[in-house]
């Protein structure tokens, strides 16, 4: 996916003014974080489950050579071909590179965030192969040409206004404003899809290393058909994914269903392990696993490990109130909200994505709710520290910063200055607040009141009231 | 004795007051009812007068050698002993979780940091949790309001003890707010980065404050009350933003 970060703050402008995305995020994040809210209310075990999905993540990191070594073992025994892609150039070639192989035309392919890490569908296009997105939300904005805008609810920006739209324009289908008519046209032409693929490509939630299984959690079993129906299975997914046994998955199940919808359990939870074996009713004659590194090995490194745990529920994209503001294509990648703000300049460089970690209040929301207890609000300022360090803040920010800590060394300055802002302030505005400020303050201003420094401050007025210089 | 406190009377408790350079600049009145409410609960109240400010907004903008200037002067401000009080649940998180951030690599400041971060509270916090108060001993009456500022609930972990005092005032009509957990917009340097986002969120959080029906609302952060209160006076709404120290000490007392 083409990186546009840089562009957040105007991207965030656009999407404060556009009316339709408002209405569709106010009422989308609501209703996941509720549902979240009463889903976690209604299951004890939940913070418990947290902390072993959490030190379970810790421990595949620190080992993750292993259990990837173990998961591949064991996925080969299985049938399956397991390709690793240092980066998005060499997984793109190794995408096309199987389809041509397989002599695959077209493909029915389940949500896969992961594919949109190393735009997949325009390498396999680029190879003739024809690719259709099936899950609802990937399919409607295939039509609409755009990019996901959610982890888990990637047409969240899209009114059923705007897709019964859409739905007449590319599919010659009536407008109607009922959600299940919409479903039921989608399914009818994805149907004929699901049906004439000669591949499926998903992505996975979790590898699983001690019997060398993928597991994808999905509501629309779209993930099931496009891994059981067609003559091949190609699955997209990072090397962080891996847990170490299966026995590990119910604890995970636990949490991704609860954080992301609310949901207890998703609609699928499907586990597919390995080739159709002789006697199997169905299943894909070759299932190739594509593992993408794409700078984690080089995050596994560093200061930011943690942010591997990551299960991409999206539970801090429903919690952030800046994402709720914004929305998804305001962070101009394919990871918004929180985890986007933190991962993308981590996988794409801080000089490409440089005003995403300032894209936060620090409110604390996503990391009390993040499912693997990832240190959210710790790693945005990080992030900003690594800013300063990697020469990428203004010098407007700099210059301020040294001349606001040089008056803060003394306590004296700060009160000669208090006070001339006072009497220079309780002149200018007789008292009342300040409506309209210089720039860079301007913007604070616009909506919003200022208030006028006191005429002195408290520490002189201590001083006069006790009698006090010290 | 009218208010009710799990101390001993005899024995003083030595509080050192943190003021904060946003209520020493903006809202005098704030320290000053902090320090009224500590008096009455038996504290005595020292003010060292060379703190200027913690570093929050370099260190929250990533300006880590500014902050850490800043860190080491109020390091340097406070006694060697004794709590230390401030009416702002984010400085004190400041203190808190910052400053061991910012000292991680000089193992004697993070001594001394974590050392001062243990004796500093925010003052609700050290009303209800030190001092054992149950009944505030407030005058003010109306309905009031309360917003959670994020840094004291969530970074420090503050939910119940400034209801609690808000519920045992006798004149006021306590009323929770929807979504009172959720941020302001304020966020210090991100109010200036991002105005327009900060001010969709205020302007939310302003919604909810009105549902409510009160006629003040309250937080234990001026940074958050800063914001509210600037959208309520742009558009005249009904309701004042008043700190939750001033509403502890009761009717306002010169300012």
């Amino acid at each position: 996916m083409e990186l546009d970060a840089n562009a957040f703050a105007r991207n965030s402008r656009k999407a404060l003014s556009d009316k339709a995305l408002q209405e569709a995020l106010g009422r989308t994040t609501g209703r996941f974080m509720l549902h979240r809210a009463a889903a976690v209310a209604a299951f004890p075990g939940f913070e418990e489950a947290r902390e072993r999905a959490s030190a379970i993540k810790m421990d595949v990191l620190a080992h993750l050579d292993a259990y990837l070594g173990r998961f591949v073992e064991e996925a080969e025994k299985r049938g399956v071909v397991v390709h690793v892609a240092r980066n998005a150039a060499q997984a793109r070639e190794i995408a096309a590179r199987i389809a041509r192989d397989e002599g695959v035309t077209l493909a029915v392919k389940s949500k896969s965030m992961a594919a949109e890490e190393i735009s997949f569908n325009e390498a396999l296009e680029g190879a003739g192969v024809t690719v259709v997105e099936s899950d609802l939300g990937e399919f409607i904005i295939q039509l609409a040409g755009e990019a996901p805008s959610h982890i888990i609810a990637p047409a969240v920006h899209k009114t059923r206004e705007e897709v019964s739209l859409l739905f007449e324009r590319h599919l010659g289908e009536p407008r109607t404003d009922s959600i299940p008519e919409l479903v039921g046209m989608a399914r009818r032409h994805l149907r004929a899809k699901f049906l004439s693929a000669g591949m499926g490509v998903s992505g996975a939630n979790f590898l699983v290393a001690d019997t060398g299984s993928l597991v994808l959690v999905t509501n629309e079993g779209n993930g099931r058909m496009g891994a059981v129906l067609p003559r091949v299975h190609l699955a997209v997914v990072g090397i962080e994914k891996v847990i170490p046994r299966m026995a590990d998955l119910p604890t995970f199940l636990r949490l991704l269903p609860r954080s992301a919808s609310g949901q207890a359990i998703s609609s699928y939870v499907s586990i597919v392990t390995g080739t159709k074996r002789a006697g199997d009713p169905e299943g894909p004659e070759r299932m190739h696993i594509l593992l993408l590194d794409c700078g984690r090995s080089a995050i596994l490194e560093g200061k930011y490990r943690e942010i591997l745990k990551c299960i991409r529920c999206g539970a801090c994209l429903n919690a952030c109130p800046v994402y709720q503001s914004v929305g998804g294509h305001a962070y101009g990648w394919v990871y918004s909200g929180p985890i986007g703000a933190v991962l993308t300049p981590l996988l794409v460089g801080l000089p490409g994505a440089a005003p995403l970690p300032d894209a936060s209040t620090l409110c604390g929301a996503c990391a009390e709710v993040c499912p693997v207890k990832i240190p959210l609000p710790d790693f945005l300022l990080e992030l900003r520290s690594d800013a300063r360090d990697q020469g990428l803040k203004t010098p407007g920010e700099i210059a301020g910063m040294k001349g606001y800590a040089g008056v803060m060394k003394r306590a004296g300055l700060l009160e000669a200055i208090e006070r001339i802002a006072g009497v220079l302030g309780q002149f200018f505005t007789k008292g009342k607040a300040i409506g309209g400020m210089p720039y860079p303050f301007s913007g604070w201003t616009e909506r919003r009141d200022f208030p006028v420094p006191a005429a002195q401050p408290f520490r002189k007025q201590w001083k006069i009231r006790r009698g006090v210089t010290r | 004795m009218p208010y009710t406190t799990g101390m001993d009377p005899e024995r003083s408790v030595p509080v050192s007051l943190f003021f904060t350079c946003l209520a020493d600049a903006f809202s005098p009145g704030v320290c000053h009812a902090a320090v009224e409410v500590l008096e009455r609960f038996g504290a005595t109240v020292r003010v060292p007068l060379s703190q200027t400010c913690c570093g929050q907004p370099a260190f929250n903008s990533g300006n880590r050698k500014e902050a850490r200037a800043m860190a080491r002067k109020f390091l340097g401000s406070f006694p060697d002993d004794g709590y230390i009080v401030t009416p702002s649940g984010s400085c004190a998180a400041m203190v808190k979780h910052g400053y061991p951030v910012l000292f991680r690599d000089e193992p004697r400041t993070l001594a001394r940091a974590r050392e001062v971060g243990e004796r500093i509270h925010e003052l609700s916090q050290f009303l209800v949790d030190v001092l054992g108060v149950t009944d505030p001993g407030s005058d003010f009456s109306g309905r009031v309001t309360y917003h959670d500022s994020c840094h004291l609930r969530r970074g420090l972990g503050v939910v119940e003890a400034p209801r609690k005092l808000l519920r045992a005032i006798p004149g006021v009509e306590f009323v929770e707010m929807e979504e009172s957990d959720r941020c302001c917009g304020f966020g210090g340097v991100f109010s200036v980065k991002h105005p327009q986002i900060s001010c969709r969120m205020t302007e939310r959080k302003v919604e909810r404050i009105l549902a409510t029906g009160a006629g003040t609302v309250t937080s234990g952060d001026l940074g958050c009350l800063l914001s509210i209160q600037g959208m309520i006076s742009r558009y005249g709404y009904p309701v004042k933003a008043i700190h939750l120290a001033e509403i502890l000490a009761g009717k306002p007392k010169g300012n």
